[in-house]
């Protein structure tokens, strides 16, 4: 017998859905009692910070005005950018001539022409583009910074820099559009179907030929005006110097890493023993042995220049850093791995070139990325041994006569510039992680 | 059949039996390690062979013979007492030394608890709270550590009041003051019978290593859980408190004092040391809050289901299965970042808090020259420090190995 109740049972409210903003806030601010209290003294703590930054920064602060008497003149309260937006040149290129300013840019502009290809799909032979990049780039960019006459060296090395700027570009341009390479393009274009067929190869060293023989003879003609290095500065001579250290440090951290765990004893205890000293030291004291020591150390009548000291201290100290981030990659490959490549004959360098740093470098692209944080924050002191980099500039703000003591706003704008690139860079690594990992775990 | 064709196929090859100079393994390595050790042989004899004849030249001493010699300067900020052309080198070495020492060690204490503060913040259910917490690491890790001191020492520490105007940190009693002259404190003075509370103390804390010890073995022994916090707390302040009141409460503090222009009495921290101070602890403990995530993170998260499951509270979920397990991640990182705090303390010299480098390194450079001593006494320190660590380390490593099986 079934009883059926004649009151209504009682309406429930829906749960709120998954989505719903007020399940979420729930959940995630007000899930307990004490969690409220955290809740409400944190906003408040975001409020009081929040308005005091925004007010000082955005609301109050003067943003056109010639000298910091008048910034003083229209708000007391708020930040002076106007003092910073009067220094930008100065910031981002140094004291380098204002006229000239179209070469940093050009040379910024080949670089990212240089590297875009290596981001894009469907382009082929990404690991000689990445090598071109470090090998032939810096002799262009170097022309195009410091000027002056060529030597043959220099004609020959900024030729084949050109004329690998193009091959890359379109390279690229083909990979993107057609997903083939280069050369299988103009082969093809010639009507040779075999791209390994001794005629097809002679027309592509004949090609290259003559492109490099056009782009030699125009180069000879092109001369830019000699620019010290003593007028480099700001961000740029920041970038130039953090850029040298980057491209030195990756390889040179390999060989030592692999040194360090090599079986020959004398290579080892080398490594091991420049590795330890520059990881165990101050990297401002290794700037102060560069100036210090350097001129030393050199042949009589031979002077460096403080960039080159400063460059080579940075490239060693960074160097023992790499070394140390990718001996620890190489720690994650398990040892099977080197004893399938032994089984199947491949001798050392085959082992570690074409088995091991592949997969290891995969491992390491977290902390490589960490490492190239690190030096181009590190870079801010050369500062302190007296060249004008983007800080040692921040820092002559307040000695520039209308801007006299004007000390917070530069720094603070400093720090959102490192901010803004660090935090990418880091982002980036990050992406690349999740992208590049291949096993299964979550 | 096709197995016995290929047994017999491989009894046909025969291994190379003959030498081969150039291929031989053995050969191989000890050339190698020859020609390494040629390169660097002759890159060493450059270099000195340059050196010596360089410093020929100029005319320049060498030798340790400098630090006996007395310093024409002294430093502002010292631990042991100097004096200005009667202390020599050495004695500069020391107080530099000594003041690296004394701003790391501190800046390492207050970094490592600000960061394990913060790296709960940061794994905060709260989402607020967690952002909060997100926010600062970042901001912190991706700036320069040198703008920040820049920034500290510039936009905070000196615009701070004049003397007359000290800001009060202890709430009006007038303890704590800080001014653009820096930060002051209370000194304790001992008295004479203070080594009696201290023995009270060291005596306390034996007793409460025992108390555990019991308290450890009567658990496993009758699973009853003996409360051990508030029993050792309570020993550990009333013993030595006991004897401090009954020796006549024997020490007294030297109290910051205004007198004139300046304060006297108590101790002083000059400005580029509280901001060295907060500018490294405020950046290495960004660093260690994430280690301190990434490590308790790294605990795979069936050990929480399995502590709950046993009925184990959070707080004891915590401290008896997640933070053990965490330790070995974070610990060996976490040391690595107080060497780091260490060779970061050199970056006092563009602030003038003369650390070992800003003493040793510039000031004494520019006095007396002998820039090669110079440089590899101070690079000596660092090592010598980070030998120190890397021991610290090495010992914690075999220890965690012992436990791990």
């Amino acid at each position: 017998m079934t009883i059926i109740k004649p009151v209504e049972s009682p309406t429930v409210t829906a749960p709120l859905s998954k989505n719903s903003a007020l399940r979420w806030v729930r959940k995630n601010l007000f899930n307990s009692v004490f969690n409220t209290v955290l809740t409400f003294v944190m906003l408040y703590f975001v409020y009081v910070a929040g308005k005091g930054m925004w007010s000082w920064g955005i609301t109050d602060a003067v943003w056109i005005a010639d000298t910091r008497r008048e910034c003083f003149a229209i708000s007391i309260d708020g930040a002076c950018w106007a003092g910073v937006y009067a220094w930008f040149d100065n910031i981002f290129y140094g004291r380098y001539p204002r006229e000239e300013l179209w070469r940093i840019n050009l040379g910024l502009v080949c670089l990212v022409i240089w590297m875009v290809p290596l981001w894009l799909p469907r382009v082929k032979a990404k690991i000689s583009i990445g090598m071109t990049t470090v090998f032939l780039y810096p002799f262009l960019a170097g022309y195009l910074f410091s000027g002056g006459a060529k030597g043959v060296f220099m004609q020959f090395m900024v030729t084949a820099a050109i004329v690998c700027l193009l091959v890359n570009t379109l390279h690229a341009i083909v990979g993107v559009c057609s997903g083939r390479s280069l050369l299988e393009f103009i082969v093809t274009l010639f009507g040779k179907k075999n791209a390994s067929s001794k005629r097809g190869r002679n027309i592509l060293v004949g090609l290259f030929a003559i492109i490099f023989v056009v782009i030699y003879i125009w180069q000879m003609n092109w001369t830019v005006e000699r620019i010290p290095w003593t007028k480099w500065g700001g961000l740029f001579l920041t970038l130039v110097i953090s850029g040298i250290g980057i491209a030195m440090a990756l390889p040179s951290g390999i060989l030592l890493a692999l040194g360090r765990r090599s079986n020959l004893t004398i290579v080892r205890v080398f490594s091991t023993t420049f590795i330890e000293l520059f990881r165990s030291v101050p990297v401002i004291t290794v700037l102060f042995m560069a100036t210090t020591m350097f001129p030393l150390f050199m042949p009589q009548g031979f002077v460096l220049n403080k960039l080159v000291q400063v460059i080579i201290a940075v490239c060693m100290f960074n160097a023992a850093y790499m070394a140390e981030t990718v001996r620890g990659g190489l720690q994650t490959i398990p040892k099977r791995q080197f004893e399938a490549a032994h089984t199947i004959g491949l001798g050392y360098w085959q082992t570690m070139g074409l088995i091991i740093m592949p997969q290891a470098l995969k491992h390491m692209i977290p902390n490589i990325v960490g490492n190239f944080i690190t030096l181009l924050k590190d870079t801010t002191l050369v500062s302190i041994i007296g060249l004008f980099d983007v800080l040692g500039m921040l820092r002559s703000i307040s000695k520039d006569s209308p801007w006299l003591g004007l000390h917070k706003e530069p720094l603070v704008f400093g720090a959102f510039l490192f901010f803004v690139i660090c935090f990418a860079m880091s982002k980036y690594s990050r992406h690349l992680e999740v992208k590049l990992s291949t096993s299964h775990k979550k | 059949m096709a197995v016995s064709d290929n047994s017999k196929k491989s009894e046909q090859i025969k291994p190379k039996e003959q030498f081969d100079f150039f291929h031989d393994e053995r050969v191989r390595s000890v050339l190698y390690q020859l020609l390494t050790a040629a390169a660097v042989a002759l890159v060493a004899w450059f270099l000195i062979s340059n050196t010596s004849k360089n410093l020929e030249a100029r005319g320049m001493h060498t030798g340790f013979s400098f630090l006996n010699v007395a310093a024409g300067f002294d430093s502002y900020f010292k631990l042991i007492p100097n004096e200005a052309g009667v202390g020599t080198y050495g004695r500069i070495f020391v107080i530099g030394a000594l003041n690296t020492l004394y701003v790391s060690l501190l800046a390492i204490v207050a970094s490592t608890i600000l960061g394990f503060f913060i790296g709960i913040l940061r794994l905060s259910s709260n989402w607020l709270v967690s952002k909060v917490a997100l926010a600062y690491v970042e901001i912190f890790r991706n700036t320069p550590l040198l703008i920040q001191i820049v920034f500290w020492y510039i936009s905070v520490f000196s615009l701070l009041p004049r003397v007359r105007n000290s800001i009060d940190l202890s709430g009006g009693l007038e303890l704590v003051l800080l001014n653009n002259r820096g930060l002051y404190l209370p000194w304790p003075v001992p008295g004479d019978s203070l080594w009696l509370t201290g023995i009270a103390l060291i005596v306390a804390i034996i007793a409460v290593c025992v108390f555990r010890r019991w308290a450890k073995a009567s658990q496993d022994k009758t699973g009853q859980i003996v409360p051990t916090i508030i029993p050792s707390c309570l020993l550990l302040i009333v013993l030595p408190g006991a004897v401090y009141l009954l020796t006549g409460m024997p020490l007294e503090w030297d109290v910051p004092k205004l007198a004139g222009l300046n304060f006297s009495g108590g101790a002083t921290l000059p400005p580029s040391f509280v901001t060295l101070l907060v500018a490294l602890s405020a950046y290495h403990a960004s660093y260690t809050a994430e280690m301190v995530r990434a490590g308790i993170l790294s605990v795979n998260s069936g050990q929480y289901d399995a502590a709950r499951s046993l009925g184990l509270k959070q707080g004891r979920l915590m401290s008896l299965v997640i933070i053990p397990q965490a330790m070995p991640a974070i610990v060996p990182p976490l040391i690595s970042n107080w060497m780091s705090t260490i060779k970061n303390s050199s970056l006092a010299i563009a602030i003038g808090y003369p650390d070992l480098v800003s003493l040793f390194m510039q000031t004494s450079l520019n006095q007396a020259g002998y820039a090669i001593e110079l440089v590899s006494m101070t690079m000596a320190f660092y090592m010598f420090v980070s030998l120190i660590i890397s021991g610290l380390l090495n010992i914690y490593n075999k220890r965690i190995q012992l436990v791990e099986r």
